[in-house]
């Protein structure tokens, strides 16, 4: 019985293996990307489009508001008959299946923000030699098979982060500790790699770095860690406004939050976002990190009713918001 | 006598209908798909285009390996967690071992089956001879498994590119993510093919399937009457840890990624392909045609509620009420 067993499982095995070495392919699946016109699909004012949204994770309040922005910038433009919006909770595999419904319901052009590059480049390469155009927002995708990435540059805004904190917040100097989003995700590696520079000749030392996963929940865990381990910290560097605000609900906890600041980015103009933080006093500032859009559905209508060319990179700007603007932020952040 | 006859023939009716429920429910899920379908402009019914169908066979593929193994396990009224994260050890072994230890495919896979098999051997050895419950053994598995792979990845996920160069893996891996005959049929639905007749022909031809019903009906009995039990137990686990690493290999292949993250929660998605399928979890019923239906219905339930759009949490919904309608049936089934 024993050798029985064994056998059905070379022959699995051997099975398995040979189907993966030797099974053909034919071209069309050799990885490379086919050059398209991006407004081939384009039929002008008289067309009627329907818009494909593969997001990343709902249960992040940026994102959230992503699709809301799409959603409110689309109803504005009546040949954009529907967008489809769908949501893969992290999961690379359910993103990837979330691409290929779209293909399937036959979208006139695919938005994407992927949550992780490689899980998701063959997929969305598949749709763009299918002729789809593919608007990036916020994360792209490795290679070059997109029509144009929206979204902002990290690396810039962690600098500005750190110039706020050499030049404004701890001019003397003093000890921080930095709440990065998820090891191994570019934005956490950039807007790190931007903070840095920018608090290069400074006296401000960087004690401690953590990873809070975006999430609040998990920034206030690991800042409750962080206040044991360090009976003096100044300020706190988080690479998002949710994680930034678990770390002041802990330092609140600790009888501690009245000797430190606390900074993040996104600046979200939501009732729980990072400017409504900043006005209210729990978050010393915050910046911009513009969900992006907007801008990806003016880069839809150009491509699908306007018929027009759109750069391959458009880079978004971001903004400090403290307490003396941030009631004027969030007011023109939310007109439409 | 012909009274007597009559009801003979009905009850042989109403066990045929059990026997093949999972048929009839894939069945009647299909013909729904088809009228809820979305449709094109042409009036196809989207669902049904070549494409999409095998779409399908590709996003059931992993979760198909998992719970083909798993189907070995619970027929003898065990339970394996850990598989999920067996699934995501294996992914991370993959990419690691290819792109880091630059090892050759084939090395590289035989290495990450070894460990999954290896991985079920101790988890059988646990349960059959030390007598601990295989809900326990697993539970604890899922966490060491899953702690394995965060320690093998470094805690990042590790990404593989191809090529000959250091720090690439083997091109022959990137087929795991492509199409065969034409660029139509995914080459994961092929090996999940190969997996599922391997495990239907052992099943039909092998003394150890009558040992397996055997002691999932009776172990005391199957014990007296000569069964080795303890040695079928740990072949069953064996074969649901190898199961499991296959279908990390798949992964790693099909993302081009080995993320300790990978697989969170397969587990259950298996499991629930195991019961729709009608295997009984108290053991000694089912079989691995009824889990691949199990599979393939709930892959075409995800597939109709993406190509309608429908809210993530509203799916999880409708997944959760088939699941306890298809485990509500089996309680009607009329005692043999």
């Amino acid at each position: 019985m024993r050798k029985t067993m064994k056998s059905w499982i070379a022959v699995g095995c051997a099975a398995a293996a040979f189907s993966a070495a030797g099974c053909g392919t034919t071209s069309q699946n050799t990885g490379q990307v086919q050059p398209q016109d991006p407004t081939q699909n384009c039929q002008g004012p008289d067309g009627r489009y329907t818009i494909g949204m593969s997001q990343a994770n709902l249960a992040e309040p940026y994102r959230v508001r992503m699709d809301e922005d799409i959603r409110k910038a689309a109803e504005k433009v009546p040949q954009f008959e529907e967008v489809k919006f769908l949501d893969a909770a992290k999961d690379n595999s359910q993103q990837v299946s979330d691409v290929e419904s779209l293909m399937t319901q036959q979208v006139d052009l695919l938005m994407i923000s992927p949550n992780e590059a490689a899980p998701l480049t063959e997929v969305v390469k598949k749709a763009y030699n299918e002729g789809i155009p593919v608007v990036l927002l916020d994360r792209k995708v490795e290679g070059d098979a997109y029509t144009t990435f929206v979204g902002s540059d990290n690396t810039e805004i962690g600098r500005q982060a750190g110039q706020f904190f050499a030049q404004q917040l701890l001019p003397d100097g003093g000890k921080i500790v930095q709440i990065k989003g998820l090891s191994g995700s570019t934005p956490a590696a950039e807007r790190e790699a931007g903070f840095k520079q920018g608090i290069e000749g400074s006296n401000i030392e960087i004690i401690d770095t953590v990873d809070g996963e975006w999430e609040r929940s998990v920034g206030q865990q690991q800042m409750d860690a962080l206040l044991k381990a360090h009976p003096q910290i100044d300020a706190v560097y988080s690479q998002n406004d949710p994680m930034a605000e678990g770390a002041y609900l802990a330092a609140e906890a600790a009888g501690r939050v009245q000797d430190m600041e606390f900074v993040g980015i996104d600046g979200l103009p939501i009732e729980s976002g990072g400017i409504k933080a900043v006005e209210q006093g729990r978050l010393a500032a915050t910046f911009v990190y513009p969900t992006g859009g907007q801008e990806a559905v003016e880069a839809a209508k150009k491509l699908l009713v306007d018929c027009e060319q759109v750069p391959k990179q458009q880079t978004l700007p971001t903004q400090l918001v403290t307490q003396q603007n941030a009631a004027e932020v969030y007011q023109r952040l939310n007109q439409n | 006598m012909a009274t007597g006859a009559s009801p003979s023939s009905r009850t042989g009716l109403v066990d045929s209908l059990f026997r093949f429920q999972s048929f009839f429910g894939l069945l009647a899920v299909f013909l729904a798909a088809i009228v809820f379908s979305p449709r094109n402009s042409d009036g196809q019914i989207l669902f049904l285009t070549s494409d999409n169908l095998f779409n399908i066979t590709r996003q059931v593929s992993e979760i198909g390996i998992i719970a083909i193994g798993l189907t070995f396990v619970i027929l003898i009224g065990g339970i394996d967690l850990s598989v999920g994260s067996v699934l995501g050890l294996a992914a991370v072994g993959s990419a690691v071992l290819m792109v880091e230890n630059n090892l050759g495919m084939i090395p590289a896979v035989l290495l990450v089956l070894l460990a999954g098999a290896v991985f079920g051997f101790l988890q059988g050895a646990a349960v059959a001879l030390l007598g601990v419950q295989a809900f326990i053994v697993t539970l604890a598995g899922l966490q060491i498994a899953r702690g394995l792979a965060r320690m093998w990845s470094g805690g990042e996920t590790v990404q593989i590119s191809y090529g000959d160069g250091p720090d690439q893996a083997p091109m022959a891996f990137s087929l795991l993510g492509e199409r065969t005959f034409g660029g139509v049929v995914p080459i994961p639905a092929i090996i999940f093919a190969i997996v599922a007749v391997a495990a239907i022909l052992f099943l039909r031809t092998s003394a150890y399937s009558r040992h397996l019903y055997a002691i999932g009906g009776n172990e005391k009995a199957a014990r007296l009457s000569g069964v080795p039990v303890n040695r079928v137990k740990i072949t069953a686990f064996v074969i649901a840890g190898l199961c499991a690493a296959l279908a990390g290999i798949v992964h790693a292949g099909q993302l081009n990624t080995g993320s300790p993250n990978d697989g969170i929660a397969y587990e259950l998605d298996g499991i629930a392909a195991v019961v729709v399928g009608g295997t009984s979890l108290a053991g000694g019923r089912g079989s691995v045609v009824g889990t691949i239906a199990g599979a393939l219905l709930l892959g075409i339930l995800n597939n109709i509620l993406q190509l309608n759009s429908v809210d993530t949490d509203i799916q999880l919904l409708i997944k959760g009420l088939v699941i306890v309608a298809a485990a509500a049936l089996q309680r009607l089934r009329p005692t043999q």
